[in-house]
């Protein structure tokens, strides 16, 4: 189901989501977000080897490009509601979107654009009519898989973990809709490339991750690429493991953080690898740098969050409307 | 997948509005842009209310403040004006840009243009069904297109009928749209309502030329089932009126609007033009002095009994107590042509201020032989003395208006012509001179409208500096009542006020209030502070405030809300071109203005045969010969003006009295004993 559909739809939609929560001698729900407690990270550490170079460095980057590149920029969002419980299994309503801007002439216009609303429950905790029921309401239902006992918190984790599934394969889909119509746009989208198979990462399409959930480097590495000063690079390295093999990566300083936290302006970019990552990694350090202006204030992730990514998302949310 | 963005949309969009905007040009019937230009948007804090609401547009976008829209909602369409507008962007801080670019305006230009809005505020002008009146819906908003602008503004009643009564009074154009606006006759020149007040600054010439323009519209398009209609205009200032009936140079894009509003672009063809003497009693006192010219401007000459009917006027309410009124209303009643025998024996009749003092100094003198005391005929001789001085001061202050010799001429008072346009330049005369004019003349208009034997049914009286003639603040005068009483009730007679003023503050506020009609030329700013203009949004007084020439704002009672048009230059030369292509003449001697005034008349004139006839006359018979010949018009001018100069009367010298004889105490009066 599509934004646009939303409104009537979605109010019908949730009462009768609630209709068939009680029918199936469930409650229902404050309707407010689940305070679902940050979970710990997944994955604190990777590895990565170096590519450009023996050992991580810092490289100054020139000065920010002057003029402006046209270019498209992804991202997505997810928002979701425990409506209720059927004993102490949740019943989740949730909302994915995802976009592309097209920036020419330094304007941006939406390009591509998704979104889904759905339920999400585990499903085999659900008596059969319940699912029919959550089926009658009109919205596709997906399951998020159970763990191995029931658990209020960790239950309404697990579904997270499928609205977030299912949040990136809307960016994927956005992306790739995109880059059928414009094959040599340069695509820059909001976090890593992991979801994106090797065949979609090529080589105009930049990652930028401003989360650092994962660190890949240790010890002096680490410490050289945490502590960039304003306007500089790491060398090059590479993800190591699985998929991430042919994923190139390094962290771009976008602001001085003297007096600031030691993540404050730091953004680790990913690229495909290939000659064009060090060939062009100057030109690009500049670009990205460029995007610092305009600032994506009032976002409290101002330092880290280019603007036209922050645009993405305000599309979206203008998108979803009041989503509730 | 909800937005699909295809390569060169916009600009194909915008390519196929800039055609039809350049269609609009060569063809007046236009074609409107079908696509929406904006949406409405309402919040809890910025609603869409039944009187006002706002939309959004493309940053690039045709309208402007003063512009027409619709809104169509499922079964409701709105018409509204704008009347505000905001622009912001995403923008948290102004530091926050003051700092990407590293204190350097212009020193860095982001590779993305921030997010921003046009946010319009819009007035509602009129909904269709009005009834039930509701909110404005959330829908599309289209830019009015000719046939909008007329249901927006309820023309329809009055232009799209079997009678209709519309007068054109410029176009609306916003966005390569345009579209005639009219007033309704029945709201500007009565019954229903009438009335119009302009006001601007001085020296854009907007006040002026759209009078001039409305009046060639009145004129056109009145309708002569309502009756015949003429207008009075004073001409206070410089040469303002003096060339209405001169042709002026039009441009392309006047002509167009003439066209557009059916209106033929051509001077007035029914001019009377008047104008009081100079001092010397032969010039005429007006910039409409070229040879050319001068011989269309008669004289405007007042006598004693024009002058004592409009007394108030002329003495102040310091001169004007009970006592001098009481007199005055004696010298009318019983003395001013009539035959009036005082105590001592001699038999007056007053008509001129002549006679008048000759009657005064009769009364003195016959108080002082008599030794009588201080009182004639209950008067006190102190208040007599007052009254004398302040009647005879006027023939000294309005000299060259009022006559001493009783001869007037003035306006055709019952044989006004239709359609036709009587100009009283004022502009070289004495403030009370000019009040005297006024006054006389609105107030032997409006008897003559009452009793119906005008000649005309409706006269439109275009006064300008409203603000001097009718101030909101000052002692109460007699021609600020006078205007009162137009405004409030001329309606009624067919009197209709067409007043100007820089300051509308500065006026009294009946006599704007009762205009129905309203324009608004280029404002001054600090007027525009006043509360008189508390209703307007700031950026509808900004938009008054930078209105170039040629534009104005517009209230009228069929629409809701002020509306800005444009006019098209009036079809008569202004004042300074004018001046330019008919330079006033300088003034001549006596001879020979008489000698121009009289060829003027008769081009068979020879001035040599006026040269000889009044050589060694007085001045004063020369000058009562030419008003009576002026007056009479004759076939043969110079026969009737020697006629009226009556024979020469030849020098003879008397001896001296001889010794004995008495001689008479009066050479004024030599029955006198």
């Amino acid at each position: 189901m599509t934004s646009a559909v939303m409104g009537e739809t979605v109010v019908e939609a949730r009462r009768r989501l609630r209709e068939a929560l009680l029918e199936a001698g469930g409650v229902v729900g404050d309707g407010k977000s689940a305070a679902a407690a940050s979970p710990p990270l997944q994955t604190p550490f990777g590895i990565a080897e170096p590519v450009e170079g023996r050992e991580v460095s810092a490289v100054a980057v020139g000065a920010p490009l002057q003029e402006s590149r046209d270019a498209a920029f992804a991202d997505g969002i997810q928002r979701y509601m425990v409506e209720g419980r059927i004993g102490v299994t949740p019943i989740i309503r949730a909302y994915v979107g995802a976009a592309v801007l097209d920036r020419r002439d330094r304007g941006l216009l939406p390009a591509k654009h998704e979104a889904e609303e759905f339920i999400v429950a585990p499903l085999e905790r659900l008596t059969d009519a319940t699912v029919a029921r959550l089926h009658e309401t009109g919205l596709p239902v997906h399951d998020c898989g159970v763990a191995e006992r029931e658990h209020p918190i960790l239950d309404v984790q697990l579904a997270v973990q499928q609205i977030e599934q299912r949040r990136r394969r809307a960016e994927v889909s956005v992306v790739a809709a995109f880059r059928r119509e414009f094959p040599d746009a340069w695509i820059v989208v909001d976090g890593s490339l992991r979801a994106y198979d090797e065949e979609a990462r090529e080589s105009r399409l930049l990652g930028v991750i401003k989360s650092h959930e994962t660190q890949f480097l240790a010890g002096v590495d680490l410490e050289t690429a945490l502590t960039l000063p304003e306007a500089h690079r790491t060398t090059v390295f590479r993800r190591v493991g699985g998929r991430e093999n042919t994923i190139h990566s390094w962290y771009l300083r976008l602001w001085d953080w003297v007096e600031q936290d030691i993540l404050f302006g730091l953004v680790r970019v990913e690229r495909q690898r290939g000659p064009q990552v060090l060939d062009e990694i100057e030109e690009v350090c500049s670009w990205l740098l460029a995007e610092r202006s305009p600032m994506s204030t009032p976002d409290t992730r101002w330092d880290r969050l280019l603007y036209p990514i922050h645009e993405v998302e305000n599309y979206l949310k203008a998108r979803a409307g009041s989503w509730w | 997948m909800v937005v699909e963005r295809t390569e060169g949309r916009k600009d194909e969009k915008t390519a196929r509005r800039t055609v039809e905007v350049d269609e609009q040009r060569d063809d007046p019937p236009v074609a409107v842009p079908s696509d929406p230009i904006g949406r409405v948007v309402a919040t809890e804090r910025l609603p869409a209310s039944p009187h006002q609401f706002h939309f959004w547009t493309e940053v690039e976008t045709p309208i402007g403040i003063g512009a027409i829209v619709r809104v169509e909602g499922k079964a409701r369409t709105v018409y509204a004006v704008v009347v505000d507008a905001k622009a912001y962007s995403d923008l948290a801080d102004p530091l926050h840009e003051v700092r990407v670019a590293a204190g350097i305006p212009g020193g860095h230009v982001a590779p993305t243009h921030r997010t921003e809005i046009r946010l319009w505020t819009a007035a509602v002008l009129r909904q269709v069904p009005e009834e039930p009146l509701q909110p404005v819906p959330l829908a599309e908003v289209f830019l009015a297109s000719e046939q909008d602008v007329q249901v927006a503004l309820r023309m329809e009643s009055y232009v799209q009928v079997a009678e209709p009564t519309g007068i054109p009074i410029g176009l609306y154009a916003t966005g390569g749209v345009s579209a005639p606006v009219y007033l309704d006759a029945n709201f500007l020149l009565g019954p229903e309502s009438a009335h119009l007040n302009i006001s601007g600054v001085s020296g854009l010439a907007t006040k002026t030329s759209a009078v001039e323009f409305l009046l060639k519209s009145v004129f056109t398009h009145f309708p002569s089932s309502k009756g015949r209609i003429a207008a009075v205009c004073f001409n206070v200032k410089g040469p303002d009126l003096c060339f209405l009936d001169r042709p002026a140079d039009l441009t392309r894009e006047d002509l167009e609007m003439y066209a557009r509003l059916d209106i033929e672009p051509t001077p007035f063809d029914n001019v009377h033009y008047f104008a009081p003497f100079k001092a010397d009693g032969i010039n005429i006192n007006t910039l409409r002095s070229h040879a050319d010219l001068v011989g269309s401007v008669q004289p405007l000459v007042w006598g004693l009994r024009e002058v004592l009917d409009y007394h108030e006027v002329l003495l102040n309410r310091d001169d004007l107590d009970a006592k001098a009124a009481a007199f005055i209303d004696f010298l009318t009643d019983r003395v001013v042509e009539k035959e009036f025998r005082d105590e001592w024996g001699t038999t007056h009749r007053v008509r001129t201020f002549s006679e008048l003092e000759r009657l005064f100094r009769a009364i003195f003198d016959g108080l002082e032989a008599s030794g009588r005391g201080d009182t004639w005929r209950t008067h006190h001789i102190a208040t007599i003395r007052k009254i004398r001085n302040r009647l005879l001061n006027i023939s000294t202050r309005c000299k060259g208006l009022v006559t001493d010799d009783g001869a007037s001429e003035d306006l055709p008072f019952g044989t006004f012509e239709d359609r036709s346009i009587y100009v009283i330049d004022v502009a070289g005369m004495d403030q009370l001179a000019q009040d005297l004019v006024f006054t006389r003349v609105v107030s032997k208009l409006r008897e003559h409208l009452e009793r119906r034997d005008l000649g005309v049914d409706h006269v439109i009286v275009f006064a300008d500096e409203l603000n001097k003639y009718a101030p909101g603040d000052g002692p109460d005068t007699y021609v600020r009542k006078m205007l009162l009483d137009i405004s409030e009730r001329g309606r009624y007679l067919g009197l209709v006020l067409f007043g100007a003023q820089q300051f509308r503050s500065q006026v009294h506020r009946r006599v704007v209030g009762n205009a129905s009609t309203t324009m608004f030329g280029r404002m001054d700013m600090d007027e525009l502070a006043t509360p008189g203009y508390q209703v307007l949004s700031q950026a509808t007084k900004i938009k008054l405030a930078t209105l170039p020439k040629g534009e104005l704002m517009l209230r009228h009672p069929h629409f809701t809300q002020p509306v800005f048009l444009r006019f098209p230059r009036p079809p008569v030369l202004t004042g300074p071109a004018g001046v330019a292509a008919y330079p006033p003449a300088t003034d001549v001697p006596f001879d020979e203005a008489v000698m121009r005034q009289l060829v003027a008349l008769d081009r068979r004139v020879s001035p040599n045969a006026v040269a000889e006839i009044i050589a060694d006359r007085r001045e004063e018979d020369v000058r009562r010969a030419l008003l009576a010949t002026r007056r009479a018009r004759p076939d043969d001018v110079l026969a009737y003006f020697r006629t009226a100069l009556g024979p020469r009367v030849s020098h003879a010298t008397i001896a001296p009295a001889a010794a004995g004889t008495t001689p008479l105490r009066s050479v004024e009066d030599p029955y006198a004993r």
